[in-house]
Order: C-alpha cells, then structure tokens, then sequence
C-alpha cells in the first residue's frame, strides 16, 4: 500500500499556496477598486501643462524700440535680418534676447507643400540668417518645428526649410504621435459667445518644452478667411488634433493664439508678399516683394499684435481697424497683463510711433 | 485489484437510511436550478418600467455579470481598475482558490443550462456515456482562448465578452431567447423588441446547447475561458475528490455521471472537475471521497496544455490586438454611425471596458440601442449602437448606465444628461448631432408641407427650428387676364408667337394656404415693377388677395404663384443627437431626410488627440 498521507512540504506547497493567492487576489481588488467608476477617465478638471511666457525673462526697458523695420535690395538677406534685429537694440542686438547655452525654438511658416519663391512659406533665406544671429549669441541648440497639414517630410523639402536648418546645424523637429500633449491655455471650457476657441487643446510640445526661448518667423499672406496671415495665424502650425474645426470662428481661434504664445520675439518675413490668393497662392504674380513697399522688408517686434498690425497696413495696404482678430487679441492679452503677466499685445502702432518706439532702416 | 473485502460506501448507507432524496447533488440540483431562475428573472426584470418601479433592482440585475471574476480581471487588465460592483468577484475568486471549480458545477447559469439540456436530450446511457465523459485533448483549446484573449486585454482591446459564458447568455437571452418569448405576447399588445443581427446570437446559443447532445457540457469543457480561469486557480485548493484505489471496483460508474470529464476513475484532472459530487453519490463502494488536503500523486493538477501551443495562443492574442487596431475602424475610419448611449465613455476606453453583455440593449425603453455588427470596427462586435431607425434617445432616462457593469456606459444622473443644476455650464451630453438631407427633405425638395421633426425635437428650446421659404408651384407661371383692386384672374402663359392666354382651371380655394404653408401671388409689371400678395382664396380662375393691390395688375403682367413653407434647420449649439427627428421623420429610405451622426459627441471631448473628437459647438460670436 502507497503511503497516502500529504509529505510536509505538499503541505505547505497547497496550503500557502492557496492563501498566498487569496490574499492576492484580495489585495489586487482593493487596490484597483474604482467606487466612483472613472478613474483613469478624462474630465473637464484634470491637472493639465501651461505653456511658458517666453518673454517674461527678457529685460527689456520701456525706451527700447517695439518695432524695427528694415527694408533694402534683394541681394544681401543677411544684412537686411541683422538690421532688422539690431535695430531693437542698438547695443546688444540679439544678445537682448538670446543668452549664452539658450535652447532657441525658430517657428517658420512650413505649412505647405510650397517652393519658396511663391510665398508661401517663410523664406529659408531669413532662416538662415536667424539661425546664424541665434548661434552666434551662443545658443546652445537651435531647434526649427511646425506642424503642417500635409506631410512633414514633403512640405519640409519642398520649401527648403530643411536644406537651410542641415546647413546651418539647426535641428528639425518634426511631429509624430509622441510629440503632442494636452496643454491649457484656459483654466475653464472656451466660451463661443465672447470669442473663445481654445480651453485645453493638443498641442505640438516637445519643441515647446525643451526650448527656453521663442522666435517666430512668420511670412505676410492674405488670407481668404481671415483676411491675413501673420504673425498671430502664424502659432496655428503648433495646434495637434482636430483644429480644422477652428475655421468655423476664425478670429476667436487666431485670437487665443495670441494669447496662448508669448513669444520672446516676432520676425514678419516680408520678402515675398503674397497679395492675393492667400494662404496657398501658388503663382509668382501672386508675390511681392516688400508688398507695399515694393522692396523686401523685415520687421523684428516684441509686440506680435503691433507687428502684424503694422504689417498688415504697410506691407498689404489695408486697414488693421477692420481686421477683427487684433483687437480681439488685444483686448485678451489685456486681460492677462492686469494679473501682472509681463507681455506687449498692442494693436495700435500708431502710438509706439508717436513715443518713438519704432526704428526704421533703410539699406 | 484489493484483497479486503469490499464494503459499502458510507454514503449509500446513508442514502439508505435516511431516503434517497437527501444527497448533496440533490442540493446541488436546486441551487443550480436557483441561479438560472435568479438569471433568468435578473434578466426578465431588466426593463424601463421595473427600474423605475423598483430602484434597488438596479444594483442586482447586472449581479451574476459582477461577480464574474474573468470580468474583473480582464477589465483590470485593460483598465487598470475595478470598478465598483466587480469587487464582488472575490466572492467567487477566492472560494475557488480553496475548492476548487465549485462555480461551474453550482453556480454558473449557462453551466445549469448546458447540464439541463444534456441531462433532458442525452439520451446516453451505460458505457456510451462513460466514454462521452472521457477527457479529450480538445479540452485544453479553452485555456488557449482564455490565454489569447488575456493578452488581447493586456494590449487595452477587451474582446472576453465574446466567449464568457455569463456575458454570452445574459447576450443570448436579452438578445434572442426573451425577445422570442416576448414576441407572442407584444404582438397582441404593441411592437415587439427588435435586435438586430439578434438571429446569430440566438442561432449561436442554440449550437452551444445543441452540442450537448454530442458531447455533454460541451461548452463548458471546450470553449469557456471561465472556466479554463477557474481550473487554474484551482490548483492551490485544499479540498477536492479523491479516489482509494483499495476501495475502488473499477466499475465505471463515476464517469458515467461526471460533468466535467476529470477521469475519477484515472488520475482525476484537478482542473476540470466540477465538484459535481456525481461521482461520490453513485460509488457503491465509497472510494470517492471529498478530502481535504489529499496528496498530490494521486492527481493530475495543472491543465493539460502544451507548451508550443501556449505560445503560440499568447502570439495570437498579441498578434490580433495590431491586426484589429490597425485596421482602422475604431480610429480614423470610424464610422459615424457609431453613436453610443449616454454616459458612455470615450471610443478606446469603451472598447476596453464594454463586456457585450447586452444588459443596456435589454434595458433599454425606446429599443434604440442594438447590438453592433460592423458600425465599430471589428473590436466593436456586439457592442451598443444607436439606430434610430428603430428607436431613439428618450430624454429623462439613463437606464443603461444603471445596468452597466463594467463603466463602459458611466452611472450619470439626469442632472448630468440633461447639463442641469450644477452640470449647467458644462452643458448637456451630446450623442452626436442632426443634419438635413435637404434633397430629401418634403418642404425642401417636394414642396410638401413637413415640420415632424420641430414638431417632436424634444430640448427646450428645441434644437430644430424653422424658417419660412417661398417656392414656385409647378407649372406656377401664370397670365394676368384681369384684375380689379384685391382679385386677379389669370390664364396660362400664351402659345409662341400669340398673344391670348390660354385657358386655366384651379381647383377651388386649393391656394387658401393653412398654418403651416401660405400662398402668395407674384406679379411682375410689364415695365418690371414687382408686387407680392398673399392669397386667401380663389376658383377656378380668379385668386382673392389680401388687402388690395397697390397698382392693379395689367393685362399681359406674369403672376406667380408660390407657397411658403416652413423649412427647418439644426441649432448644432442645442442639439443633443437624440435621434427622436430621425425616428420621426417620414422620408423612409435608405437615408431619412435627417439623420444624426457622431460629429459634435461629447464623450470625445477630453481626447483631443484621438481621431473622434470633433465639435461642432464653435460658433460666431453672435447672440
């Protein structure tokens, strides 16, 4: 006869077993147990990131030009970005803005499928120029992103952006799914009725978080729906997600761009000015150089809403009163300054001329 | 063989003295039968009208569905929580861990089902059925299917629903078996519940039963991921059959009567014994005993899978998650006939929590809600869709979040639906938005007078509204032949080259207009000039105005006749995608002249990156 009786170690091999998983199971239950139901669903309240104020760190005095206007001839770019950015400050130039080990972020218009010479996106010319100011004020890294709707890759070849960034050791940071994160821009859902777009929103972070300083390098367009493209429309190439849907109020969603960037500084690429046809063109007799002005113009500004607004007269030849997202920008940047933000949003030029706050160079 | 003479089994001895009817499968007979009656009025009391009757019966309907540990663990799997009534599971998980598969032979309802049916239809007897209840190596393919679709959960796609025997008979009976029932009587006394696609589940249930009659609790010992679950956490229990081979007679009678084909009479196959107790009750010599801590050589413990096609299960498992993913119908190419009940969670995290249990198509009142076959991607099988064909969002209910088990369909109150009291600045819920097909719409396309869906649109202020569009009649193009200050008689434009109208017969008053369609004569002067005047009758060839005419119509002057109807239109800022318009609206087809699709759906409104969220609450700045 077999002898039948458990060994010790069976029993404790079946004994603790059992408990041991019981207990497990147990423990596993208490600790996922959900009473409420939707943990790990989103709701309106969840923590969300903040974008950074780009210029709160600049120290910039009050008798420092706002605006500076360089227009000149075709042959030296490199003259016209250099006057354009010293023409802010006298003395330092670029060193205002950007100091020594700085991770610079140079957002360009790469939003179509475009050579440059059509205007439709910034002129790789410019870029070069700014990248090079940008490393000899001793960058660390020069990063160049922006989110096309068509294909990155394409839309980045085609204009030249890309040649530009390898040859001037700017890195290109192009989207993909990992790159995007929720960010809010407004504490509470956006309210339609007094011209809110944007709450929390996909945006295009990573080229965001890593930089410490902001330039935008938008190229002067006319628009079809919004009437230009400049520098304010210029932040739409940093929405992720469904933005398509933005078009329906076009001036609340190019409005709470403004609000939602602060940039360190703004650069409008009036090289080639698209006249007419805008945002795509596609024809050289769509393009102007200088626009208005007839000679290819830069402006450098600390105050993205005056710039454009600038822009918008002298380079398009029409009336910024009538263009309705400035003064919606404007009146939300104002309401961000009264809680102490440090920011520029003004619309009228007019005034910064009066005050002397506009330097022009002509070469 | 033994040299001992034989005894008799202590428990036939007490069998005899104390009548045949007192057993433990007697016992067992009744709770079995018990908890498929407690399933089956469950299911029968998943109404509107019993919810609401009796609101308590809300926590117990969905019960058997919560204390299903493969539930809780796939969904924690995919979710990482469990949600609230889940956590009844340990009822169930634990005992197990110490006696064994004691649910499949007792508790579970398909399980009472499968033996019912097996015992009634069999029709085996003697060493026929002995041999039927032989283990078979195609026992082990339920360990497969637990294990790919274990993995499949791991991934975040919860597909258990399909083959978990509580999932898929609350699915079977509220989808096919009660609806059947129910057919005979609501013919009598209204429509009957429609499920479409309903003829497959029903078709399926049946061949799973069927089956029995080929190898008994056929699903049980081939298919049910359950119970593969079970049989592996058994093997920690402490008590379980044992066999003395000193006392056995080899007589074959235990696996004439075993359930669940684990070879008493051979190593017994821990992992597949029912703890039926078949076996001990019919031993005439008492080898079968229930022991406690019996040895481990006497008994087969783990299932008897092997190793290559474990793997090659957990590959299929991780393959399927890519191929049904990339496939795109959960994502980019979603369907937006997609709409899901009120309450429901966002699209991925739906599918990673939704059982296909059925309960909410069950619940329910307007029978919007039908199982899908292809309007979510192929995760999506059998998962709640709306059709508003059928039925539509009734507006003060959320029952189906109330029956739900796993949170796919959140428990919201109406406050929450309805975007009331402290939910009023998030506003309602929205399960998609209305549009006009303005080709096929009456007032639009017909000129047929039509307002069903103002009529029925049920937010207040209602989401449809109306405007007034003038048309031309058909054949609309008239003659002025005299007039005095309010009458205008006229002809049909003259023939080429003449310049005498033609002849014109109206029916009478047929342009008196109503409430809803006004009609209005055009006149346009020789020198160009127009007027407009509404018409309150007319005969056979003159039309009354209202008023008078301001300058009287020449002879030879064209004169129109249009109706104004009213047309409607959807405020996508009230609309709330209810359906109730589209249910309503008279236009049958393939398409009804307004139809709701998922656009504007506020479940996906915290998703920005996800393919679904879309809004069409953006607005002008307008009042």
């Amino acid at each position: 006869m077999t002898d039948t009786r458990l060994t010790r170690r069976e029993l404790l091999q079946r004994g603790a077993g059992a408990v041991i998983a019981a207990g497990l199971a147990a423990a596993g239950g208490y600790a996922l147990y959900d009473p409420k139901g939707n943990r790990g669903l989103r709701t309106a309240n969840d923590a969300a990131l903040k974008l950074k104020n780009y210029f709160a760190d600049i120290d910039f005095p009050a008798s420092s030009p706002r605006l500076s206007i360089a227009t000149g001839g075709p042959e030296s770019m490199e003259k016209l970005v250099r006057a354009a950015i010293g023409g802010l400050d006298p003395s330092q130039g670029i060193k205002r803005f950007i100091a020594k080990g700085d991770v610079v972020l140079i957002k360009p218009n790469v939003g179509f499928d475009r050579a440059p010479h059509l205007g439709a996106t910034t002129n790789p010319e410019v870029l070069r120029w700014t990248i090079r100011l940008c490393n000899e004020a001793g960058a660390g890294r020069v990063i160049i992103a922006d989110n096309p709707i068509e294909s990155p890759d394409a839309c980045f070849s085609k204009s030249g952006i890309k040649e530009i960034a390898d040859a001037e050791g700017a890195k290109v940071m192009l989207p993909a799914e990992n790159t995007f994160a929720t960010l809010a821009i407004r504490d509470r859902a956006p309210d339609p009725t007094r011209g809110e777009a944007l709450g929390r929103w996909q945006l295009f972070h990573r080229p965001l978080a890593d930089a410490t300083k902001v330039i935008g390098l938008a190229p002067i367009k006319d628009h079809n729906l919004c009437g230009a493209s400049m520098n304010l429309k210029n932040w739409y190439g940093l929405l992720g997600g469904r933005r398509n849907q933005f078009h329906q109020a076009i001036h609340n969603i190019i409005s709470d761009l403004g609000l939602m960037m602060s940039p360190t500084l703004v650069i409008a690429d009036g090289t080639r000015v698209m006249m007419r046809n805008g945002p795509t063109g596609g024809r050289t007799t769509d393009v102007k150089p200088g626009g208005e002005i007839g000679r290819p113009t830069i402006v450098a500004s600390v105050d993205p809403v005056a710039c454009d607004a600038w822009c918008y007269q002298h380079l398009l030849g029409r009336d910024p009163a009538k263009l309705a997202y400035l003064e919606m920008a404007q009146r939300k940047i104002a309401e961000q300054t009264a809680t102490g933000v440090k920011r520029l949003g003004e619309r009228d030029w007019q005034a910064y001329e009066r005050a002397g706050l506009i330097a022009k160079a002509v070469l | 063989m033994s040299e001992t003479p034989k005894q008799r089994s202590p428990v036939t001895e007490f069998h005899e003295s104390h009548g045949n009817w007192l057993r433990i499968t007697t016992v067992r007979i009744i709770v079995q039968t018990t908890m498929f009656a407690l399933f089956l009025s469950f299911v029968a009391l998943t109404t509107f009208a019993k919810l609401d009757q009796y609101p308590t019966l809300r926590h117990w309907v969905s019960k058997i569905l919560e204390v299903d540990p493969l539930v809780s663990i796939a969904t924690a799997l995919t979710t990482h929580t469990i949600y609230k009534g889940l956590l009844w599971s340990l009822l169930i998980l634990i005992p197990t861990l110490f006696i064994g598969r004691f649910f499949c032979g007792w508790i579970c309802p398909y399980g009472a089902l499968h033996h019912f049916v097996g015992w009634a239809f069999g029709g085996l007897k003697g060493k026929r059925k002995a041999d039927a209840n032989r283990y078979r190596p195609m026992f082990a393919f339920k360990y497969y299917v637990l294990l790919a679709m274990l993995v499949l959960a791991i991934f975040g796609s919860l597909q258990i629903g399909l083959l978990d025997p509580i999932c898929l008979v609350y699915r079977s009976f509220t989808g096919s078996v009660l609806p059947a029932l129910n057919m005979p009587v609501q013919s009598i006394f209204g429509d009957y519940r429609l499920h479409q696609g309903g003829w497959f589940i029903g078709a399926l249930l049946f061949f799973f039963v069927a089956m029995n009659l080929v190898i008994p609790r056929f699903f049980c010992r081939v298919l049910c991921p359950l119970g593969a679950l079970m049989g592996f956490l058994s093997r920690f229990a402490w008590w379980r059959i044992e066999r003395n081979c000193d006392l056995c007679d080899y007589c074959n009678q235990c696996p004439t009567s075993c359930e669940g084909a684990c070879e008493p009479d051979k190593e017994l196959r821990r992992s597949e014994c029912f703890v039926c107790f078949n076996c001990i009750e019919d031993c005439p010599t008492g080898a079968l005993t229930f022991a406690f801590l019996p040895p481990k050589d006497h008994e087969v413990t783990s299932p008897d899978v092997r190793r290559r096609s474990v793997v090659v299960a957990a590959l299929a498992g991780l393959a399927l998650y890519p191929f049904a993913r990339s496939s795109a119908g959960s994502t980019r190419n979603f369907s937006a006939k997609c709409i899901r009940p009120p309450g429901s969670t966002e699209e991925l995290e739906f599918l990673s929590r939704c059982i296909k249990c059925g309960q909410c198509i069950r619940v329910c009142p307007t029978n919007v809600l039908q199982p899908a076959w292809s309007e979510a991607g192929v995760e999506g099988l059998w998962t709640p869709v709306m059709n508003f064909r059928i039925g539509h969002c009734q507006l003060h209910c959320t029952a189906c979040g109330q029956v739900c088990p796993t949170g796919a369909i959140q428990r919201i109150s109406v406050e929450e639906k309805l975007g009331l009291g402290e939910f009023a600045d998030r506003g309602p819920i929205k399960l998609g938005t209305a549009h006009f097909d303005t080709g096929r719409c009456l007032p639009y396309s017909k000129n047929i007078p039509c307002v069903v869906c103002e009529e029925v649109c049920p937010t207040s202020p209602k989401a449809i509204y109306t405007e007034r569009q003038m048309r031309t009649i058909r054949d609309g193009k008239k003659t002025v032949t005299a007039s005095t200050d309010s009458t205008v008689t006229l002809g049909d434009p003259p023939l080429a080259g003449q310049t005498l109208a033609q002849p014109t017969t109206f029916p009478p008053d047929r342009f008196r207009g109503d409430e809803t369609t006004l009609c209005y004569v055009l006149i346009r002067h020789p020198d160009g000039m127009t007027e407009t005047q509404r018409i309150l009758g007319n005969d056979a060839r003159t039309l009354r105005i209202e008023g008078r005419f301001a300058r009287a119509p020449e002879t030879g002057s064209t004169a129109t006749i249009k109706l104004e109807y009213k047309v409607p239109s959807v405020d996508t800022r009230l609309c709330i995608g209810c359906g109730l318009c589209e249910r309503e609206c008279p236009v049958v087809g393939d398409r009804r002249a307004v139809y709701v699709t998922a656009e504007g759906e506020s479940r996906s409104q915290y998703y920005g990156e996800r393919d679904r969220n879309r809004s069409l609450r953006l607005l002008k700045s307008e009042g």
